[in-house]
């Protein structure tokens, strides 16, 4: 157990290879991945590295998520779509939900168009919710596998466990 | 030395078990067209992610993991450098075939001319790093970067005029991906 639910949610469906770059929104899973030995977490510089680095674990038949910011998901556009889309690639991947009209001026521009964002690249997501940690991680492996796609799962700040 | 040239030699080295990533474009053409091995991957596009997709490789397999990159490609991913020379890989090996330029765009100069990759490897914390600079060296060069502890990344410098491209690899994406997942899940 690692102290974080989600991420031993994620393990317990079979994820053996974590890569990311923390945010505020996901601290415990971030402190989690931490406890992980060092061949099981990338703590990536940036996020198109992390999501590089899983489709180099999947080739070797490990399973793997990705972990961000919302704001993360720019600079992973041109790794999603020229190799996880492109070559039916499956990403589970952990992704902030940053940008309500509450949140700080730098996450609501593309915070708030996260959704159609995603939406534009029909890759499948969903909100996460404090308590449902495990069908989560199962829908996250699930769906991605099934669809040969990234699956993202949005964590707003009360559902960080 | 033509990069072409760089590449097959590179690849003449490989052991069997070797899993070799070859970044986009001419670099994964002309690895295909040299010596097409099921434990190659070719990439198309995600330029600059070459080192990113092998240290995922490293991480998580015990066999040697050869990165095929160019100094355009380094240079878009430099965050990578970062990565591999601070998480250390031991089975990690970066080669980079440097022509100083964008050679399929148009030769258009990169910025190699000026940075010392090499030099920017050893100080993110590769253990092992080297330019070579001349074609009599190459051989050698590329069996001592091979044989050491990794990472190890050694900076090529290859002609910058590219001759006739390479045709495309004939397989489509998700069966250039499938085939390395494949064999390596055989053993």
């Amino acid at each position: 157990m690692s102290g974080s639910k989600r991420l031993d949610a994620l393990r317990a469906a079979g994820v053996g290879f974590v890569a990311g770059v923390p945010c505020s929104y996901l601290k415990r899973f971030f402190a989690g991945c931490a406890e992980l030995p060092p061949s099981a977490f990338l703590p990536a510089v940036r996020e198109d590295h992390a999501v590089a680095a899983c489709v180099g674990a999947w080739l070797g038949g490990t399973r793997s998520a990705a972990a961000m910011q919302n704001s993360g998901l720019g600079y992973c556009l041109e790794v999603l779509t020229s190799l996880h889309l492109m070559c039916g690639v499956p990403l589970p991947m952990v992704v902030s939900d940053r940008g309500d009209p509450a949140d700080y001026e730098e996450h609501r521009i593309l915070g708030q168009r996260t959704r159609q964002l995603l939406d534009l690249f029909a890759i499948p997501w969903r909100e996460a919710r404090a308590g449902a940690e495990e069908e989560e991680a199962r829908w996250l492996v699930e769906t991605s596998e099934r669809e040969r796609r990234p699956a993202v799962l949005l964590v707003g700040k009360a559902a960080d466990a | 030395m033509t990069r072409a040239e760089a590449v097959a030699l590179a690849l003449s080295m490989l052991g069997d078990d070797d899993i070799a990533v070859a970044a986009d474009g001419a670099i994964s053409r002309e690895a295909y067209n040299a010596r097409d091995r099921r434990r190659t991957f070719y990439m198309l596009g995600s330029m600059g992610q070459v080192a990113s997709i092998a240290l995922g490789l490293a991480m998580t397999r015990r066999e040697r993991v050869v990165a095929l990159d160019g100094d355009g490609n380094l240079l878009m991913g430099f965050g990578a450098l970062a990565l591999v020379g601070g998480l250390k890989p031991a089975n990690l090996h970066h080669l980079v075939l440097d022509n100083g330029c964008y050679a399929t765009t148009g030769g258009q100069p990169a910025l190699s001319r000026q940075v010392d990759l090499a030099a920017a490897a050893a100080g993110a914390g590769y253990p092992w790093t080297r330019r070579c600079a001349r074609d009599a060296d190459a051989r050698a060069d590329l069996g001592d970067w091979i044989a050491a502890p990794g990472p190890a990344l050694l900076d090529l410098v290859v002609d910058a005029a590219d001759p006739a491209p390479a045709p495309r690899v004939p397989m489509t994406p998700e069966e250039m991906a499938e085939r390395v997942r494949a064999a390596l899940a055989a053993g």
